[in-house]
């Protein structure tokens, strides 16, 4: 092994972590229109109106059968092929874009099982006594359900977080420079650095955010569920 | 980017995608299976707490479940070169990376990968045995290892079963990056097919019909399996 020198590490740990903000935009983008589009699955398939709940069905197995890499190269060679089909021309998008479309698809389908899950233990009973005080059915939902709901879903929907940082590695596939690309362009380069420690500085920068969201998530458990009596002895 | 979907194209090169899918299997076959035996291992030093080895191995699991699967696969890449030449400096043996074939890093990888995870699936079950089947087969006369395999084990096998089947089939998803490794697997031979005849759309449409076949059947089989498990036990209702 060659010998790198501590500040050669660090050099090449601070030349990582400026991409940070472009993996990390990746991450909270596609989180949150995951939210959304899962939010909206998870309705329809609670709600079981035939139609659409097959569609919703189908494109969870599809989404949750085949890799985020297979997905995102999908997306990133057919999505402008069938805009084409519709007269759009979408070559001046930012690849971002791309992996953002193909993350937020792919989180949909694991967070409306999550939702879905949170909403079917808080129960009806919650929603009947809800309505039984002359609430409509989005005020239940808003002030008696998804706060419930919410507490319910936070371990998994730390998991899918974690999960999602660890796909934005797959980004630099279709050419983007995100912290993973940057390790490539090093690694390219070659620095007279050690592929191995390279790779070593960005797995540490990886685990110290998954350690990061786990205790940030934990945090948020604990202050959500004070008060909360339960069976289980923790 | 050609103008219009080939089927010809997408039909013609199918059989070529077919070709490797017992490579993506393999992977995920023999590194789910070892998994599971060293996750057990890890997991009984966890739950018993056996000395230096349970620290080790809760920082093992952590890093494991901390990074990217694609960035193990590199660091593994590069790692085991510069391991086996500073063994070779140390020692003066002549270890060389090069005849290692890319399947055994693949499997080796994928391996380490997987018994991270198994274990914790396995320490969770194990730990939703009750101590009393323990304590029980104790007063038959069971020594620890017995019980552990006899009683303790065929239990745990059922509560682990819905969560295994996860992890196996985030194995075969996981697989797609083998290419890190230089494996021609499904996934790369939809890359150097595609680029040859420049049609990225077709070649990647047939992989994800394989896969989603793939986790598909093994999700039905699965449910099959864990129902065939639960037949003996006693319903709530």
């Amino acid at each position: 092994m060659n010998g790198a020198t501590i500040n050669n590490l660090i050099e090449i740990l601070v030349k990582i972590s400026e991409k940070l903000p472009i993996t990390l935009t990746i991450m909270v983008l596609s989180l949150f229109f995951g939210l959304v589009l899962g939010l909206v699955t998870a309705i329809i398939r609670i709600r079981k109106r035939p139609v659409s709940y097959a569609i919703a069905t189908l494109y969870l197995s599809i989404m949750r059968c085949t890799p985020a890499l297979v997905q995102l190269f999908l997306i990133f060679f057919g999505l402008p092929y069938l805009l084409m089909l519709l007269n759009i021309n979408i070559n001046g998008w930012n690849k971002i874009t791309f992996v953002v479309i193909a993350f937020s698809l792919h989180m949909a389908a694991s967070l409306s099982e999550v939702i879905r899950s949170a909403y079917l233990t808080v129960g009806n009973s919650q929603l009947e006594a809800a309505y039984s005080v002359g609430m409509s059915y989005f005020q239940a939902i808003k002030r008696i359900i998804l706060p419930q709901a919410f507490t319910i879903a936070l371990p998994n929907l730390g998991n899918d977080c974690i999960m999602l940082l660890k796909d934005t590695s797959l980004a630099f596939t279709i050419g983007i420079v995100d912290i993973m690309g940057e390790v490539r362009i090093i690694v390219g380069n070659n620095y007279g650095i050690n592929e191995f420690q390279v790779y070593m500085v960005i797995s540490l920068i990886y685990w110290a955010i998954t350690i990061a969201i786990e205790n940030g998530v934990r945090y948020l458990d604990k202050r959500l569920n004070r008060g909360h009596v339960s069976i289980s002895k923790y | 980017m050609s103008s219009m979907f080939s089927w010809d194209f997408a039909i013609g090169h199918f059989p070529e995608l077919l070709k490797v899918v017992p490579v993506t299997l393999l992977i995920a076959v023999v590194s789910m299976l070892l998994g599971l035996v060293f996750g057990l291992l890890i997991a009984l030093c966890r739950i018993y707490r056996v000395p230096v080895l349970n620290k080790l191995a809760a920082l093992y699991v952590s890093f494991i479940r901390g990074t990217p699967m694609l960035v193990q696969l590199y660091v593994f890449l590069y790692g085991v070169p510069a391991l086996l030449e500073a063994l070779n400096n140390k020692w003066g043996w002549n270890l060389s990376s090069d005849n290692i074939s890319p399947l055994i890093f693949a499997l080796t990888a994928y391996t380490i990968n997987s018994a991270a995870y198994q274990s914790e699936v396995v320490r969770a079950a194990l730990n939703a045995i009750d101590m009393s089947q323990m304590e029980a087969a104790y007063s038959v006369g069971m020594t620890t290892t017995q019980s552990i395999i006899r009683i303790i084990l065929p239990q745990a096998l059922v509560v682990a079963l819905p969560n295994l089947a996860n992890i196996f089939i985030g194995l075969i998803k996981a697989t797609s990056l083998a290419f890190a490794v230089k494996v021609i697997d499904i996934m790369a031979v939809a890359k150097i097919v595609s680029a040859e005849g420049y049609r990225f759309m077709e070649m990647y449409l047939g992989a994800a019909i394989i896969y989603w076949v793939i986790c598909f059947a093994l999700e039905r089989l699965f449910a099959v399996m864990e129902k065939k498990l639960r037949r003996y036990e006693s319903k709530m209702v």
